[in-house]
């Protein structure tokens, strides 16, 4: 059998969001930005990563900062850190920090989909040779990337994997899957430069960037979807998985 | 309709020092007797770097290994990439030459361009242009077999006028194939007169559709070697039990391994947008297959997993969708016992086998 995750979930149980239940109703977020790199990073992340889930081969990590100029809470910008895994057969992002723009967003987040989101300033910007993001806490600049030299690529070309949050409901831990739908509108890939990355404020202190793999930058219409399945932590998810609905 | 067998050699953890050779010497026993019962081929593939699903690098040498303890099978590069960061055409060339030697003129040669980020990231070669090096690296190979001398210059190679030795035994050349994994690349194949190396468990209805468009397209070709194989290849899981249930049971374990295992990758789509791979190819079938509709008690559509008259029905309907020839994974990360694998081999030859081509093998 392929690799399991090592995460001892007693170590952060403390600190998981709470959701009061899983009815959660999905969000419209149309003409959705969203700017997406990827990169390997030295072995050892297995630890922050649930015993459910197989850890990718290598290891690597994506970025993903979108900005909803519409939602039911208004115009906000999310910024996310994903530990890629397996769940399974299906390729997830395990979500290990996020940083939101808005208090009212960080708090939706939080509760209706189990981000560990936690407040911030983002900014997203277009150039004409790269498209930059920079995320900002407590007056530092924990992360800055861009993606580089675009080109326009087919939508189809890009495939987004879907997310996977850890969350205390009811008490008890469970991963939840996220995964939202995309049409999208205009779509670019280019090169990946992460010039700036603390791992301490994504809860990813193990995470060492290694090799960049790649950049892309979408225009899209999205949602965030009603919760589908939830996954026990600790058992593989070909049998620890329920489907909600 | 050919059978053969295929190998991707797969070795589950926990490794130990004999858990490869294990799966090595397994393979190798299995090989031979595939040999005395009248199976077709052996292939085997390269792969690098993935862990549990492939370790097999080399397959040249293990080529090599099974040619010497057989007299009659024949053996497959399944495939060797086309991709000059993982292999120079010229070595490629040389080695398949000397096999074809070795062998007695048994080679057969697969081509392919690798689809997994994990390889391809682990050589430093660009996803963006492994379609246009093997279609290079593919128009060179039958003339570096059959020229006396050969010179070259290309976009992702070169050489000086040179002979390259030694040349292949069987005249003109081997047979030439493409893996064929992602929709369209069999016409790919069709247009350079190469045989359609089908690498998916495709169902039937499919398949009919591909096939057709393939024979009509090869009508058509410029072939790149000195003939045209229009041969259509596919792989499949064989577990021939008298036992239909436990055929099932025990098949469909194995699938599930295999499956599972080839899920881990990352494939190149995943992580690197390009069009260069503009589908998943093989993986999202797999994980249907794993996951899906299909991944009930029954074994899936066509898999030659059952007892013989299931088998045997299975095959009648991919020799009528004009399939040439049927290469099986026997086992995945030994989930069978080596015993058992191989005693659906002697049971598949005894009571399948003279159900195609006129009972001759």
């Amino acid at each position: 059998m392929p690799l399991f995750g090592e995460l001892e979930l007693g170590t952060i149980a403390g600190g998981l969001p709470a959701m009061r239940d899983l009815d959660t109703e999905a969000w419209e977020l149309p003409k959705a930005e969203i700017l997406q790199l990827s990169c390997e990073v030295a072995d050892g992340t297995r630890v922050l990563l649930p015993r459910a889930l197989h850890p990718a081969i290598p290891e690597y990590v994506t970025f993903v900062v979108t900005r909803y100029p519409e939602s039911p809470v208004g115009s906000f910008d999310l910024a996310q850190v994903r530990l890629m895994a397996r769940a399974g057969v299906h390729p997830r992002g395990y979500v290990l920090g996020a940083v939101a723009s808005s208090p009212s967003a960080v708090g939706a987040l939080r509760e209706r989909w189990g981000y560990p989101v936690v407040p911030g300033e983002i900014t997203l910007r277009r150039y004409h040779d790269r498209v930059a993001a920079m995320v900002r806490r407590d007056g530092r600049t924990i992360l800055e990337l861009a993606l580089v030299d675009p080109e326009i690529v087919s939508g189809g070309d890009l495939q987004y994997i879907h997310g996977v949050t850890l969350v205390r409901v009811d008490g008890a831990a469970q991963l939840i899957q996220v995964d939202p739908h995309y049409t999208l509108h205009q779509a670019s890939r280019g090169r990946a430069d992460v010039s700036r990355f603390e791992p301490g404020a994504w809860n990813a202190a193990l995470v060492e960037l290694t090799t960049p793999i790649s950049a892309s930058v979408s225009t899209c219409d999205t949602d965030l979807p009603r919760i589908r399945f939830v996954m026990d932590p600790e058992t593989p998810v070909v049998r620890g998985t329920r489907k909600v609905r | 309709m050919k059978f053969g067998l295929f190998y991707e050699l797969s070795v589950p953890r926990p490794w130990t020092r004999e858990s490869e050779r294990t799966v090595y010497d397994n393979a190798l026993e299995q090989v031979r007797l595939a040999d005395e019962l009248g199976f077709d081929q052996v292939w085997a593939v390269e792969h690098h770097f993935l862990e549990e699903y492939s370790h097999c690098p080399a397959p040249e040498l293990f080529l090599t290994a099974c040619a010497m303890v057989t007299k009659r099978i024949r053996v497959g590069f399944g495939i060797v990439v086309c991709v000059p960061e993982f292999n120079h055409p010229i070595k490629i060339a040389e080695r398949t030459a000397v096999l074809d030697i070795l062998s007695g003129g048994r080679v057969e040669v697969g081509t392919g361009r690798s689809a997994t980020w994990t390889e391809l990231a682990g050589f430093n070669a660009s996803p963006d242009v492994t379609k246009k090096s093997w279609d290079e690296f593919v128009r060179c190979l039958p003339r570096m077999w059959t020229s006396e001398k050969f010179e070259f210059e290309g976009e992702f190679w070169s050489m000086p006028r040179r002979t390259i030795l030694p040349k292949v035994y069987q005249r003109p050349h081997p047979p030439m194939w493409v893996a064929v994994t992602s929709p369209g690349t069999e016409l790919d194949a069709a247009d350079r007169g190469l045989g359609s190396l089908g690498l998916t468990f495709g169902q039937f209805a499919e398949q009919d559709k591909r096939i057709a468009e393939y024979r009509r397209r090869i009508q058509l070709c410029e072939p790149v070697g000195e003939f045209v194989n229009d041969q259509v290849s596919t792989v499949n899981f064989l577990y021939c039990h008298e036992d239909d249930a436990v055929a099932l049971k025990t098949g469909r374990q194995m699938a599930n391994h295999f499956n599972y295992l080839a899920a881990q990758l990352i494939s190149v789509r995943e992580t690197y947008p390009s069009k260069s791979y503009p589908s998943l190819g093989l993986l999202p079938q797999l994980r249907r297959q794993a996951t899906g509709p299909d991944a009930s008690e029954q074994a899936g559509e066509g898999l030659c997993l059952g007892g013989p008259e299931r088998i045997t029905r299975a095959l009648k309907r991919w020799e009528a969708c004009g399939v040439d020839r049927v290469n099986f994974l026997v086992n995945t990360a030994e989930s069978i016992p080596q015993a058992e694998v191989l005693a659906s081999l002697r049971l598949f030859a005894r009571e399948v086998m003279p159900a195609f081509n006129g009972g001759k093998s």
